[in-house]
């Protein structure tokens, strides 16, 4: 006999392993398909001589750079911004900074107040009491009482410390009267739900071996399992399965060996991230009910899609401030041209992130600000910048049009043969504008901070790590895919928890907003149990 | 000579040739070979990126040591972009991973600190975030 399951989640990162542990705790027979593997922290790289080698290679933010069996590729030659991923138990956040800002009551409200895209079916007010319950879960430190932010509950821990260069950038900006405050990140900055505090070792993006900064792995799986949650590791979906009245039966997948296998379930929850959740449901078109693809009946299913174009912008002082060192989350944020301003020639704006800069080889071969200078001059500049600089990480809201999106590629595949999704990606010229203006004021802020060089990378293309929008949320089955509860119209006991369903991108990091509706969904799931469709 | 099979054996000392035009003793700091970068640091660092090791061979065919300068170089880019990054960041990789280097520019790699996570009372106390606070809210009020 076949065993079904209450729920199958496909994905086990932020979002698929917080809606794992809200229904496995609350009685929910759970099962998880997750291509990748449990992460091991001791071969993370960032204690290691090769660090700076290996995060341009083995550990690098692209699956098409790191190109491990259970990555897939991610065609992107048509897009101006790289899709960047990590595919593992925990997700994206074993490489994600851990910044954990939470969106901003505008951000769900941008038709009526700015007369672009659209609003959100949900408000901020609906989101404030899973943003409250996801910062304790996660472990958030961060200081209450920002005045970019309505008042909200405090966080869990102090703030992580604002470093040198975060406290001359705070002076700089009250010289400015510009706002500044700082930042929540998802970092433990004190002994947490028995995780170790984070040692500012400053390797973030390449995974925390000290398991300081959150990923589901630890904050959530752990506690999913226990609860009776089955989590299969290497198990790559290739298609959600479609019984005879059009509602999902399961899903496909293969195993390391390419073996194929079934699970049925009564509910289907899609957590593979805005790339892989639209590439599945491209995947699961089915000729009886959805021939363009599952719960595409409004022709949405990968379009839309949200990157966030993202810009740096670096101050070096005279002296040290040891700038590799710290965590790489942000020490400090401004949230000063964030909000529509009506004497700009945009609308919306942006948020900044103060990082450190990295090691020496990030300075002479730089993946985000500087120059490469050989012969003397090189140690001229060596001596100028290395340790001496910090960097406005800075993310443009990034408003939704229906030629970016995801398809499937016809020739490439992954390494079961499954066809790759392919990205079709312009920053706009409105983003353009709205980022040259930050990109300004970046420089301006660093300059009264006391820096004597600064330099600017705009709009990189290797930075697409907030993927956001291919299956909209909507009340409208015509013009969306999810409805406020994030189930699909066209097929009743179908979810997406991730940032698929994002309607507008706001300008803050996703990842906080992904798993507080992560939350939302399956607790209402939970809720409304009675009401749920099955299978026959 | 360092191998790994017979097509693609790095000459390590006309790598270190070009190494120290790329790294020369200028403004206090040590050439490449000065603290003997290639020669001590090369196995390693193929080792742990080996995918370096042809495009590494391909840049020392293609630069003649004898008229190779950093303008040479900055073209170098444009002929044959897997190659320049191959041969800039292996030289790179092995200069600074010489303890000599890492001392005279302050660098001690990525180490843990300790901090107390209570230290924020004392900015706040000190008034660091008092005209951020005072100016008062600035986030804009959304309808329902
Ligand atoms: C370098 C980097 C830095 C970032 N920094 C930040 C930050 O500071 N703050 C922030 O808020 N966000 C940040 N992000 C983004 C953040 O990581 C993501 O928003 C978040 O992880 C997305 O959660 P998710 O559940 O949608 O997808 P993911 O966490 O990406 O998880 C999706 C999971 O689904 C699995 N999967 C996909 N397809 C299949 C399939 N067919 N079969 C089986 N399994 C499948 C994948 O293997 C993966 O484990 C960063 C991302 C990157 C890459
Ligand atoms: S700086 Fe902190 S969060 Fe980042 S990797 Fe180190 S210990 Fe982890």
């Amino acid at each position: 006999m076949t065993y079904r399951a209450d729920v199958l989640i496909i994905g086990a990162g932020a979002s698929g392993g917080v809606a794992a542990r809200h229904l496995a705790e609350h009685g929910f027979d759970v099962v998880c398909l997750e291509q990748g593997d449990w992460p091991d922290r001791s071969s993370f790289p960032g204690t290691r001589p090769d660090w700076e080698l290996a995060i341009r290679r083995d550990w690098a933010m692209s699956p098409n750079v790191r190109n491990r069996p259970e990555d897939y590729p991610v065609v992107h030659d048509d897009s101006d911004i790289e899709p960047l991923m990590y595919n593992a138990v925990g997700g994206s956040m074993i490489i994600y900074a851990g910044t954990w800002p939470r969106m901003l009551p505008s951000d769900l409200r941008v038709r009526t107040l700015d007369g672009v895209a659209d609003d959100w079916p949900i408000a901020y007010r609906d989101l404030v009491p899973y943003y409250n319950a996801i910062d304790r879960q996660i472990g958030v430190s961060g200081l209450a009482g920002d005045p970019a932010y309505p008042p909200h509950d405090d966080y869990p821990l102090p703030p992580l410390p604002l470093g040198v260069a975060g406290r001359r950038v705070a002076e700089g900006h009250n010289r400015l009267g510009w706002h500044w405050w700082p930042e929540p990140n998802a970092i433990l900055s004190a002994p947490y739900d028995g995780r170790r505090p984070c040692v500012q070792r400053g390797v973030c993006t390449s995974g925390c071996a000290e398991g300081a900064k959150a990923s589901t792995d630890l904050t959530h799986w752990p506690q999913a399992t226990a609860a009776g949650a089955r989590l299969i590791t290497g198990a790559r979906v290739s298609q959600i399965t479609i019984g005879p009245r059009g509602l999902a039966t399961g899903a496909t997948w293969l195993d390391h060996a390419g073996v194929e296998h079934h699970q049925e379930a009564d509910v289907v929850i899609l957590a593979a991230n805005a790339v892989g959740t639209a590439r599945l449901l491209l995947l699961s078109a089915d000729d009886r009910f959805c021939p363009d693809g599952l719960a595409n009946s409004s022709g949405l299913v990968g379009r839309r899609l949200m990157m966030h174009p993202f810009s740096v912008v670096t101050g070096w002082w005279d002296d040290q401030v040891e700038g590799w060192q710290g965590h790489f989350g942000a020490s400090i944020t401004t949230y000063q041209f964030y909000e529509t301003d009506a004497d700009r020639e945009f609308v919306r704006g942006a948020k900044w992130a103060l990082s450190p800069v990295g090691g020496p080889l990030n300075h002479i071969l730089p993946m985000r600000a500087g120059n490469e200078v050989w012969g003397p001059d090189h140690h001229v500049l060596m001596g100028q910048t290395f340790g001496r600089g910090a960097s406005w990480a800075i993310f443009g809201e990034d408003l939704p049009e229906k030629y970016n999106r995801v398809e499937l590629d016809p020739d490439r595949t992954d390494s079961h043969g499954i066809p790759a999704p392919r990205v079709t990606y312009r920053i706009s010229d409105h983003s353009r504008r709205l980022m040259a203006f930050q990109e300004e004021r970046a420089t301006e802020s660093l300059k009264a901070s006391g820096c004597r060089e600064t330099a600017v990378a705009s709009m990189i293309p290797y930075s697409g790590w907030h993927l956001m929008g291919t299956a909209r949320m909507g009340d409208n089955p015509a013009i969306s895919v999810v409805n406020s509860r994030q189930q699909a119209h066209d097929v009743a006991n179908l979810y997406i928890a991730d940032a698929s369903v994002f309607v507008t991108s706001s300008g803050v990091n996703p990842t906080c907003t992904i798993t507080a509706l992560a939350l939302r969904t399956a607790d209402l799931l939970v809720q409304n149990r009675s009401e749920q469709k099955v299978p026959a | 000579m360092t191998t790994a099979d017979n097509s693609t054996v790095i000459d390590v000392d006309r790598l270190e040739q070009l190494a120290d035009i790329m790294l020369p003793t200028a403004h206090g700091m040590p050439s490449a070979s000065e603290v003997g970068a290639v020669n001590s640091y090369l196995d390693e660092v193929l080792g742990w990126r080996d995918d370096l090791r042809q495009p590494l061979f391909e840049a020392l065919s293609a630069l003649d040591p004898a008229t190779f300068t950093v303008e040479r170089l900055s073209a170098f880019l444009a002929e044959d972009e897997n190659a320049y990054t191959a041969l800039t960041t292996v030289v790179a990789a092995c200069y600074y991973l010489s303890p000599v280097v890492r001392d005279r520019i302050g660098y001690p790699g990525q180490v843990a600190k300790t901090y107390d996570p209570f230290a924020y009372t004392e900015w706040v106390a000190e008034g660091l975030l008092d005209p951020v606070v005072e100016r008062g809210p600035i986030w804009r009020e959304a309808p329902e």
